[in-house]
């Protein structure tokens, strides 16, 4: 009984108690948070790599190709069976797109997928990503209407209508104040531009990008085609100027010698010197990762971020692929932008863009005309739920030999490893440190303790002579020690728990105070601050530091219990 | 009323020693009514005790030898440093002998196992102190529980709570503080501290009583009046006393004298028959 009624006046009477009790409190609170921020920024980002990528995926080596594609598919359907959720077959190639912001072009260099839109999305997780809702069932590659996500400005449609009469009404409004002026005042460059240009300039509808058909596979001095409605030539005829400067070079402009020469010539101009307008009509259709589109600016006195748009579904853009087959030549080809790609993983959403397999593979010539085959660049697959996905790996690999087939067989885990285990290694070691937190704390409870004994040295000799046991004075101290580790474990423990839930909001409080982001969501892959609470971790750490609690009283308490009474007594 | 001589050493009666006998026997106010008749409660057999002080061994008893009878009171005097409290905290359990027994109610008790020796403590004897010696962070009425919260477990002690507090107000009632339940040893002065400390030595009932000055930091005044309650109480309850004291006029009221010098008995006073 004395040992409670002690314990308890001890607690309540010992104020350097509590720097034990805040110290483990802190620690524990710490240790919640760092472990749920840390273990929920890799669930989150193990997850959406899970999600982008495949389960597992066998791949060309060395950017190659899969040829008798049909035959590996079945080979892989009747091998893995019942494991087997869906598979798909996807192309990627480096591409370059491109597009003019304020009459500047801008290159972006991306890994442009072909995808089946039937089963790509059954495969990966793309359709969420998208930010037309209407995209995420239905046809992907169409231009929409409506349904693009509010954060965007306007897009679609309506905004590509807008867009391209207003270019068609300028266009019309330059040729005339050319035709007006062209006898006297205009440069002899500048009407030989217009010459060069004139066939759709004529038509004043038609497309200037129609162009590129006409070029040579990479005019050597030519960085960027004439547009009329943005590209006006500088120099002299600056005066004209509507959207800007031009890197343009007007004396480029006589070098081009539009000579379809080659079969890929031969096509794109069967593609593309079909009267097209863009205001009813689009080019095929390219999701890109909404990194390539758009800026985001911060600004460092508000200390808040805003986007600006470079391009929104219903551009156009350009696009730059290599051709398949052994000797690559660079393709061009229009896209209409019709969607973002937004999966919040900065790497993917600033270097991926969409577009249908069927479409690149025959621009890219990877299809044997004689057998109507294809080839593409990755088979990948995904397994059911409860499938092991290192049996079905190896199984798969045991089916391709390497040695027989240039393929790689992956799984996510095996083409993230070097990421998945830096994660893990950091949590390990963050955990280890942070661990150290709360040893500190154990000592601060045994300098404490040791403090107190020699304070209590009389007490402990006055219950000793009324015929305490040691052992009772012993549980004293090492109860006293429990309640410390309990008291301040509980505290960290619900610190801990409430600032995991409420982080976000007191992240916002934080920002508004200091008036900088606390979390910026252009740096990292997510919007908000993910966290995971684990109760078996919150668990351990609370008992670890109960532990560690009554570990560093026991030394105390023994030498307490080791005290001989007359010496104790004898203590003034 | 005979007290029996038990210094094996050579006891040397001195004539300043007569005259403190005579003294004594003219007025004795703690002379027990049954002295001489009782049993012997406690006695110690050639009680040898050193310290250790650094590398050197210094010698606090050598050889002490005595024995209490049943509702005695005894007093032990000597010199400060002649090992007098020394000799109290052996008789008390609190500490072994080097060589030498230690006997109470005919059974040794300086070689039992700690936990007898706790036993005993908490239940057979009760001890007062110069200093009081009560815990800061309890009150009056649960400093005196002390020994039955000691005795009981949690459970035990919840269930008999009523009675022991009841019991412990009884006595502090006895000792005059029941005006003082609630306050803490800080806010008492020495003799109701040592009144206190007097309230926790009886509560378990204890047949023996041993004091180390129990008056010795205190005034004249509340000094007598602890003397007359450890008097009274005596009575009442039959108590067998062991004091320690430096203080002549007191000893000269007890039924034994056991006077120390370095270490040794040197007379071992009593009434003569």
């Amino acid at each position: 009984m004395f040992k409670l009624l002690l314990m308890w006046r001890y607690l309540k009477t010992r104020f350097i108690a509590l720097a034990s009790i805040i110290s483990v409190t802190l620690g524990v609170a710490t240790l919640i948070v760092v472990n749920s921020v840390m273990s929920g920024f890799s669930n989150e980002m193990t997850s959406k790599l899970h999600g982008i990528l495949s389960d597992v995926e066998l791949v060309a080596s060395g950017m190659g190709e899969i040829d008798r594609v049909d035959e590996k598919v079945e080979q892989i359907k009747s091998l893995l069976k019942d494991d087997l959720e869906a598979v798909t077959t996807v192309v990627r190639v480096p591409a370059m797109l491109n597009f003019l912001v304020h009459g500047q072009p801008r290159y972006h260099q991306i890994m442009l997928i072909g995808i089946d839109d039937q089963t790509f999305g059954d495969v990966t997780d793309f359709r969420p990503y998208l930010t037309n809702h209407f995209h995420r069932n239905g046809d992907v590659f169409r231009l929409m209407e409506l349904g693009y996500d509010d954060e965007l400005p306007e897009a679609g449609w309506s905004y590509r209508r807008e867009k391209f009469r207003h270019e068609a009404y300028i266009r019309q409004e330059l040729e005339r104040m050319l035709q007006d002026r062209s006898s006297t005042r205009l440069p002899v460059a500048i009407q030989q531009s217009i010459a060069a240009t004139a066939p759709s300039a004529s038509s004043s509808i038609q497309e200037p990008l129609v162009n590129v058909a006409k070029l040579p596979p990479l005019p050597a001095q030519k960085p960027i085609l004439p547009r009329l409605s943005s590209d006006v030539p500088t120099g002299a005829g600056s005066e004209y100027l509507l959207d800007g400067p031009s890197s343009l070079n007007p004396s480029a402009v006589d070098t081009w010698n539009p000579a379809p020469v080659d079969a890929l010539a031969a096509y794109r101009e069967r593609v593309l010197i079909a009267p097209f307008d863009p205001i009813t009509e689009q080019r095929v259709g390219i999701i890109i990762g909404i990194g390539i589109g758009r800026l985001r600016a911060h600004d460092p006195t508000t200390g808040t971020s805003q986007n600006m748009y470079f391009i929104r579904p219903g551009d156009d853009i350009e696009l730059t692929i290599p051709s398949a087959g052994s000797q690559p030549r660079p393709l061009l080809e229009n896209c209409t932008v019709v969607d973002f790609y937004s999966s919040k993983m900065h790497d993917y959403d600033s270097a991926f863009a969409f577009m249908p397999l069927s479409h690149l593979q025959k621009m890219r010539g990877m299809i044997d005309p004689s057998t109507g085959g294809s080839t593409v660049s990755a088979i990948q697959i995904k397994l059911k739920s409860n499938a092991n996905l290192n049996s079905a790996r190896d199984r798969l690999r045991e089916a391709f030999p390497i040695m027989q087939y240039p393929l790689m067989v992956q799984t996510w885990r095996d083409q993230q490893a070097p990421l998945l285990s830096a994660v893990e290694m950091e949590i390990t070691i963050l955990n280890i440190l942070l661990f150290m937190i709360i040893a500190v704390a154990g000592f601060g409870i045994l300098a404490t303790f040791f403090m107190i004994v020699v304070e209590k040295t009389k007490d402990i000799g006055i219950l000793k002579s009324l015929g305490a046991p040691s052992r009772g004075v012993m549980s004293i101290f090492l109860g006293y020690g429990l309640s410390l580790g309990i008291v301040g474990a509980g505290a960290g423990t619900l610190i801990g728990v409430l600032f995991v839930v409420y982080i976000n909001e007191i992240a916002a409080v934080i920002s508004m105070i200091s008036g900088r982001e606390v979390f910026d969501p252009s740096i990292y892959f997510f919007s908000s601050i993910p966290t995971l609470l684990n109760p078996l971790m919150v668990l351990a750490v609370a008992g670890g530091a109960m532990l560690i609690a009554v570990l560093s009283s026991v030394l105390p308490a023994i030498r307490a219990a080791r005290l001989a009474p007359v010496e104790a007594l004898r203590y003034e | 009323m005979k007290v029996k001589l038990v210094n094996d050493q050579v006891s040397r009666p001195t004539a300043e020693s007569a005259t403190k006998i005579h003294d004594v026997i003219s007025h004795a106010p703690f002379r027990s009514k049954n002295g001489s008749a009782g049993a012997v409660t406690m006695s110690a057999h050639q009680v040898y005790k050193s310290y250790r002080a650094g590398s050197q061994l210094v010698p606090v008893l050598e050889g002490v030898s005595l024995q209490v009878r049943q509702g005695q009171f005894t007093t032990i005097v000597g010199q400060s440093g002649s090992g007098k409290s020394t000799l109290l905290h052996l008789l008390g359990t609190l500490d072994r002998p080097d060589q030498g027994e230690i006997v109470m109610n005919k059974q040794r008790i300086d070689n039992l196992p700690a936990r007898e020796r706790d036993r005993i403590r908490n239940q057979d004897i009760g001890l007062i102190f110069q200093f009081y010696h009560l815990l800061p962070e309890l009150n009056v009425l649960e400093n005196t529980l002390v020994p039955y919260m000691i005795r009981h477990g949690v459970w035990s002690y919840m269930r008999q709570r009523r009675r022991l507090h009841e019991q412990a107000k009884e006595l502090l009632e006895l000792v005059g503080l029941s005006h003082r339940l609630t306050h803490r040893p800080n806010q008492l002065s020495g003799g109701e501290r040592q009144r206190t400390a007097i309230a926790r030595a009886l509560i378990t009932r204890p047949k023996l009583l041993l004091a180390d000055e129990p008056t010795g930091n205190l005034d004249a005044r509340s000094g007598n009046e602890v003397l007359e309650l450890l008097r009274q109480l005596g009575e009442q309850q039959a108590l067998t006393v062991i004091m320690v004291t430096h203080d002549e006029r007191i000893a000269q009221q007890s039924d034994q004298i056991i006077r120390l010098r370095d270490g040794k008995v040197v007379a071992n006073a009593a009434e003569a028959a």
